[in-house]
């Protein structure tokens, strides 16, 4: 990654143009063709730097529940868990986790009945005690930015 | 959600169309014009209903290879100002007050991240000397399982 690579990755993940035709802004606001511009994001998209282009919704104000939940299960049985919680769309990320609590997970569902459903299917199904699934909604965001500091940035903070 | 911000939702919820004319494609495939999504998105973006539109990055693919989600048992009222203080450290990325439990008393959730896993530890020890708080657990990733982005509207139910 070169640094014009970098200054598009930044305006790209922080300057995305809602318009007709957003890439001739952003070729624009970086100096360089359309052409060029495209042909470098293909190649990061490629080689997977970048891993989508896409829009992030808050999923509350859409009216939706979510949460972060966790199972604790034997770790020979792990990938079967697993395999069953991945099954729901509504659960988005899913990791094995170095913890007696060893499978976490975020879930996006219609509301929050549906929610405790799916946490009691899964305890149900694979034969868990209550205190083996923990439902951990969140009480208060104080941050939320995945996005990732590109050098130029770093140095003008 | 009225019928066309559904139609937005699905087309955008599991990214946009490589294409140099991405919300074109979209209104297309959804069978709305091209002003009805932009006009959506764009009053989204004002009422921070959308968060963010653009490039997602792949965090190991830019060196940041290491990440520990931290977990931390605060003081209820303490909980406020060690929050805003942990979210205060550019390593980290996620910070969230949840509702913890008897099993679980952790009640403060931090994703942190850097280059190697021995800046991430340095990183959660110097946010420990930070906020006062000694309980705190580091959950390392084994594995990853599942990533997608979230599915709001499901085929079929629209």
């Amino acid at each position: 990654m070169d640094k014009t690579d970098k200054s598009i990755l930044s305006v790209l993940q922080n300057e995305f143009p809602i318009c007709a035709k957003p890439y001739d802004i952003l070729a624009e606001k970086l100096g360089l063709t359309v052409d060029e511009l495209w042909e470098r994001i293909n190649k990061m998209m490629d080689s997977g730097v970048i891993r989508r282009i896409g829009a992030s919704l808050d999923s509350q104000k859409l009216g939706y529940s979510s949460t972060l939940a966790a199972v604790r299960v034997e770790n020979a049985v792990v990938d079967q868990a697993a395999d069953l919680i991945g099954s729901y769309h509504e659960v988005t990320h899913s990791y094995q986790r170095d913890n007696e609590y060893n499978i976490w997970f975020t879930l996006i569902a219609v509301n929050d009945a549906r929610i405790a459903q799916i946490l009691e299917e899964i305890r149900v199904k694979r034969g868990l005690n209550e205190s083996d699934v923990l439902n951990l909604p969140v009480l208060k965001l104080f941050k939320l930015d995945a996005r990732f500091k590109t050098n130029a940035e770093k140095k003008s903070k | 959600m009225n019928d066309i911000e559904r139609k937005v939702v699905k087309a955008i919820q599991h990214g946009m169309p490589k294409s140099l004319t991405p919300y074109e494609d979209m209104a297309k495939e959804a069978g709305i014009t091209t002003d009805e999504i932009l006009g959506v998105l764009n009053g989204w973006a004002e009422n921070k209903k959308l968060r963010r539109i653009g490039a997602i990055v792949n965090h190991f693919e830019v060196g940041l290879s290491a990440g520990m989600m931290t977990v931390w048992q605060v003081p209820e009222d303490q909980l406020e100002e060690v929050g805003e203080q942990l979210a205060g450290f550019k390593e980290v990325s996620h910070a969230y007050a949840r509702q913890g439990s008897e099993d679980w008393p952790y009640n403060l959730y931090t994703m942190v991240h850097g280059s190697t896993e021995e800046e991430v530890k340095n990183t959660i020890e110097r946010m420990s000397e930070t906020c006062g708080v000694k309980n705190y657990s580091g959950l390392g990733t084994i594995k990853e399982l599942k990533k997608v982005p979230p599915t709001y509207i499901v085929n079929g139910t629209d």
